[in-house]
């Protein structure tokens, strides 16, 4: 069945490529549509992170009983590029006995490892910019880099707040990795491919939250709430922990280098709710049901990425909801939430995927029918 | 087995707890928030009347004070905010009398304690709670109490 | 020609960082080096489509050995210190090693850069094959290995944790259930 969807942008995209190959040779064409993707991708990733400070911003103050900012523009809608113009002109502080190197390249691993992951998300019906085979693998991988930033910054600052913060920060992440990766694993032996693309295609008609009913649910509430305390936020923000270490890794970073962290925070939150939609809610496959072809035309009119941005924003909201409610934890007890609750809960979860799968459990192999697979 | 069983129950515990608590910031999110928009609700706006901005001395409508120019309350203030000059003159029943030339209050080094008006003898000064006092320079923060012209309010004999 | 360069500048990284993680006096640095070296590797799997050891190599050596490295380095002394050149033999012995070993593998890689040629081809992987390799039991296949070197690693982590707590943890306990006893004993003498 082939529904209209007017307005799609695979349509453009294949526009532009058809010009670009009939006007440059292939080598040149190849070239320059690597710079527009990589600028595009540049672009939106500048741009999700003002808007996510501006809603992070307004519902925290929601939360707060506050309005947040409202004074810049409409509701104070321009608030954050005010903040972005400040933070670009803002002084960069030169260290003394600072290691310069360590201290100027942290940043990059920060920025750039969110920035891969950022790259290789699907967000809508062709508009992914890298689709490996191992995908899945891929986001884990990449983002694990970023992590030594946090520790290269904290050491290099020469500050024993940063130090400690950097400390922390490695303590977490490490082991809240794990629980990523086995939470995204489970996912995979559902759907039985690591393709993000395949991933999504596979849940056109339910998402494999729902599809892998019980052990999806687990996977995907352990892997929001490892993602959550892999990105520093939230009730999991010891690292930076305002109260106790000023602001942790990024306390003597100023200007533009702050503004990296800044935004690679703001990134990561966003990248998680992508990486949790794409892979449990369908990414940005519309709500379809098998058969109602009336009902499935008019969810295809509305775009993919907005069924994509939808999701994700609705999980953003999730992880905003649970920072501003519960207190932060202390870092012994942050350890052995991890070690003594997610990761056991997580090997037995993979073990009832495993079996799930295999004894044909899951609702596509319990209702064929309702799915169009009979 | 015990120990299992209280891992697993510990589990569900903690998350009917950690759902609670997300009730009450749901709720707070939809709740009226108390953020007051200054200018714009300047009209509406409510100052308790117990807030202290600037410091005032009440005149009537014969432009006429109670300040007796005493001056104990340019000797309670602990910044010394006050100064009061005054000066003596001849009644005509030929009696000498101390009057109020200027008072002179520097808000910009006032800590609004409040020790003047409450050691005021004859309830000549008080705050009010109009705080936009904010001014483009440091020397117009000095600010002269008693109108040009007034004087001081003649007791009535009453006995 | 793209790969030509791409070659070239991921060479020249991997090569000038190893010399510079070796030559650096800071561990520190010399760590960080380590981490360019490991970064670029990971590079040279991508360039050549092979998409799972990339991902495994950024995973495991940069986001895994790596942050371990530091996270050690930041527990020793004043990792931050320029540590002093060792006596010049030990350079040179070192240094000749080295090259020793880089003329072995090179000859090794040289003879058998042929066959290893053909066995990297252009498309991708596929996720599905990779894990019938690795958990399979016929031939070319790799569960035999796998699972022996998960025995091993699983005898590192025990031996870890017995050579973690061998020195406190048994000799306290005896020494207190001695004290106990002794207690005891002279308790019952008093009686």
């Amino acid at each position: 069945m082939n529904y209209k969807q007017p307005l799609e942008l695979t349509g453009l995209i294949a526009n532009l490529d058809a010009f670009f190959r009939e006007h440059l040779s292939p080598f040149w064409a190849s070239v320059v549509e690597g710079l527009l993707i990589l600028i595009a991708i540049v672009a939106l990733y500048a741009v999700i992170a003002l808007a996510l400070i501006y809603v992070e911003r307004k519902i925290t103050g929601f939360f707060q009983s506050r309005l947040g900012p409202n004074r810049l523009g409409k509701y104070g809608s321009i608030q954050s590029i005010a903040d972005m113009i400040k933070i670009l002109i803002k002084e960069i502080i030169h260290i003394n006995r600072a290691d310069r190197f360590l201290f100027y390249v942290a940043p990059f691993f920060v920025i750039g490892s969110s920035l891969m992951a950022f790259g290789a998300i699907p967000f809508g019906k062709g508009l992914q910019a890298v689709d490996f085979k191992m995908g899945v693998l891929y986001l884990i991988a990449v983002s694990s880099i970023g992590v030594l930033g946090v520790l290269l910054a904290g050491w290099s600052s020469n500050n024993k707040y940063s130090m400690l913060g950097a400390m922390r920060s490695g303590a977490q992440t490490i082991s809240y990795e794990l629980s990523a990766a086995f939470s995204l694993m489970t996912v995979v032996v559902l759907a039985g491919t690591m393709q993000l693309s395949e991933i999504v295609e596979s849940q056109r008609y339910v998402w494999n939250i729902f599809n892998g009913h019980i052990p999806a649910l687990v996977a995907f509430v352990i892997f929001l709430i490892s993602g959550h305390a892999e990105t520093n936020r939230g009730p999991f923000d010891l690292p930076e922990a305002e109260g106790e270490l000023t602001a942790g890794y990024h306390t003597e970073y100023s200007g533009i280098q702050f503004g990296y962290y800044y935004l690679a925070e703001y990134l990561n939150m966003f990248i998680v709710a992508a990486i949790a939609t794409t892979v449990f809610l369908g990414g940005w496959m519309p709500i379809q049901v098998h058969g109602w072809d009336g009902f499935n035309q008019v969810m295809w009119y509305i775009p993919s990425y907005v069924w994509f941005f939808g999701k994700t924003a609705l999980l953003i909201f999730l992880s905003l909801w649970v920072r501003w409610t519960f207190p932060r934890l202390r870092i012994d007890i942050l350890l052995n939430l991890e070690w003594k609750v997610l990761l056991p809960i997580n090997l037995f979860n993979i073990v009832m995927m495993v079996i799930t799968v295999l004894a044909g459990w899951t609702l596509t192999d319990l209702f064929p029918n309702l799915f169009g697979l009979a | 087995m015990k120990a299992l069983i209280k891992y697993i129950t510990d589990i569900f515990v903690a998350i009917k707890n950690l759902l609670k608590g997300m009730g009450v910031t749901w709720k707070q999110f939809w709740a009226k928030k108390v953020t007051m928009e200054y200018p714009e609700n300047r009209d509406t706006l409510v100052i308790s009347d117990r807030w202290r901005s600037e410091l005032t001395m009440p005149h009537d409508e014969n432009n006429e004070h109670a300040c007796t120019a005493c001056g104990i309350c340019m000797m309670n203030c602990p910044n010394g905010t006050i100064s009061v000059t005054s000066s003596t003159v001849e009644t005509e029943d030929g009696k000498k009398k101390r009057v109020l030339d200027a008072y002179t209050w520097n808000q910009g080094s006032c800590t609004f304690c409040n020790l003047c008006v409450l050691t005021c003898p004859s309830k000549a000064i008080a705050f009010t709670n109009d705080f936009e006092g904010a001014v483009f320079n440091k020397e117009k923060l000095i600010y002269r109490l008693n109108q040009p012209g007034s004087k001081l309010r003649e007791k009535k004999k009453t006995q | 020609m793209v790969q030509q360069i791409v070659f070239i500048i991921l060479a020249l990284v991997i090569a000038v960082c190893s010399v510079l993680a070796v030559t650096s006096k800071r561990v520190i640095r010399a760590a960080t080096y380590l981490l360019f070296v490991l970064l670029a590797t990971s590079g040279l799997f991508l360039m050549l489509n092979y998409h799972f050891l990339f991902a495994v190599q950024v995973m495991v050596y940069a986001g895994g050995i790596m942050v371990l490295f530091i996270m050690a380095i930041f527990l020793t002394h004043q990792p931050g210190k320029s540590v002093p050149t060792k006596a010049s033999w030990k350079v040179t012995s070192s240094a000749l090693l080295a090259v020793a070993g880089l003329l072995l593998c090179g000859v090794i890689i040289v003879r058998n850069v042929v066959c290893a040629f053909r066995v990297v081809t252009d498309h991708e992987i596929s996720m599905h094959s990779i894990g019938q390799a690795l958990l399979g039991t016929e031939k070319y296949q790799f569960l035999l290995p796998f699972e022996a070197i998960s025995l091993l690693l699983l005898a590192c982590i025990i031996g870890a944790i017995m050579i973690a707590r061998k020195d406190k943890g048994v000799k306290e306990i005896e020494k207190v259930e001695n004290k106990e006893t002794e207690n005891r004993e002279s308790w019952e003498k008093s009686l």
